[in-house]
């Protein structure tokens, strides 16, 4: 039906322009993402990756994180809570003076000075420059000696054979694992994680991401606008990982 | 005596190339289809690819592992990508199942292929792609405007 002889003069150029603004003009209204880090570039640092929890904004009976985290790397358990790997857990903490329960999520800080790092024997548990702490899992040998210095618990140990893994988080059995701040991700140019990106999607905005080397970044601005506060601050491990609201 | 060694030589000459290796019809996997069979040749010539797939891996790994350097060309999951058979549904056969890509040759030379204990075995399915709230916007944009493009044709243009 569609013919250029029904085609009003006016018609045409509404059309035209219309086509023309959403080639030419729309695209550049959009704010851009900031310029990603070439595939092909080592990590520096330059970038410190940091994550910032505001407590008061974590809802006591929300596992969005945790979940997205699952998904994200294919974190699909034997239903063994015991042992099952877990990457990001939820806390519940009582001020015993005033009764008064928070719940926060936790996951490896991230520590400047990490303990797991310094005990690998052969090296595999390693201190990215960007900040990232993380396993090599090509020459973990599974002693968890990371896991048992970790102050935070944050690791897990895969104990049974796996086949279900996602391409972005390769992970197979004998090896320790934790939360790499979904390194494959960030590599990539994404400028979010699963569980920041969960938690946005909720509503609730607790946990903000992003590189604090850069002071318009979202954590840098929520760490302005909030005093916050490391975990156990007398082991003086420096996370990157920081709490506010308590 | 001369003779012979022309002979020798001539024999030589004609059968070698015959016995050498060819890429091009020859097909990867035994059961389904896959991107590769389909190209010339990998990332490197077929005769390096052959022998030294494993040190680009090796090589590639602690690169992206310890740097982060995540190119494309020597990565273990665009390997799959490509060399991933599929079967008549189109759905994927894991690379080291029997009579695929990676195992057909590694049983024939008795090399166990430790790599798939821990990586995954097919392609990364699109739901598990790089998101990103504001990545996935501009993509959205970017269909928007291609849609308004084709819309501006259909009207503009007789068929």
């Amino acid at each position: 039906m569609r013919n250029s002889a029904e085609l009003t003069r006016r018609e045409f150029i509404v059309k035209s322009v219309t086509a023309i603004s959403a080639v030419y003009i729309i695209p550049d209204l959009i704010p851009k993402a900031v310029a990603a880090k070439p595939l092909d570039l080592e990590v520096s640092a330059k970038t410190k990756w940091a994550i910032n929890v505001d407590v008061n904004k974590c809802v006591d009976g929300c596992t969005a994180c945790v979940e997205a985290c699952v998904d994200e790397n294919g974190l699909y358990g034997f239903d063994r809570p015991e042992t099952d790997s877990q990457w990001i857990r939820k806390l519940q903490i009582k001020d015993i003076k005033t009764d008064k329960v928070t719940t926060l999520p936790m996951m490896c800080q991230h520590c400047e000075n990490p303990p797991c790092v310094d005990v690998c024997p052969t090296g595999a548990s390693f201190r990215r420059e960007d900040g990232i702490v993380m396993v090599n899992q090509h020459t973990c040998i599974g002693c968890r000696y990371c896991m048992m210095a970790c102050p935070f618990k944050a690791r897990s140990f895969v104990h049974e054979n796996l086949t279900e893994q996602v391409t972005s988080a390769p992970r197979g059995k004998g090896c320790v694992e934790s939360c790499n701040l979904c390194v494959n991700r960030i590599d990539h140019g994404s400028e979010t994680t699963a569980c920041e990106e969960a938690c946005m999607k909720e509503g609730h905005h607790a946990i903000t991401f992003g590189d604090l080397a850069d002071p318009k970044s979202r954590v840098s601005l929520a760490m302005q606008a909030k005093p916050s506060r490391r975990l156990r601050e007398d082991l003086k491990l420096k996370q990157r990982v920081t709490y506010s609201g308590f | 005596m001369s003779q012979l060694t022309k002979i020798l030589a001539i024999s030589i000459m004609v059968f070698i190339p015959i016995s050498s290796y060819s890429h091009g019809d020859e097909k990867h996997s035994l059961i389904g289809e896959s991107k590769a069979d389909k190209l010339d040749q990998c990332v490197e010539p077929t005769e390096v690819m052959q022998k030294e797939h494993f040190e680009f891996l090796y090589h590639q790994r602690e690169n992206t592992v310890e740097k982060g350097i995540r190119t494309k060309n020597h990565s273990l999951a665009n390997c799959i990508d490509c060399h991933v058979s599929h079967d008549e549904k189109g759905k994927a056969i894991p690379v080291n199942a029997e009579g695929q890509f990676c195992q057909t040759c590694h049983v024939k030379t008795a090399v166990n292929i430790d790599c798939f204990s821990c990586h995954a075995t097919v392609p990364r399915d699109n739901s598990s792609k790089i998101k990103s709230t504001g990545h996935n916007q501009n993509i959205h944009i970017e269909s928007t405007a291609n849609n308004l493009v084709e819309y501006y044709k259909e009207t503009n243009y007789e068929k």
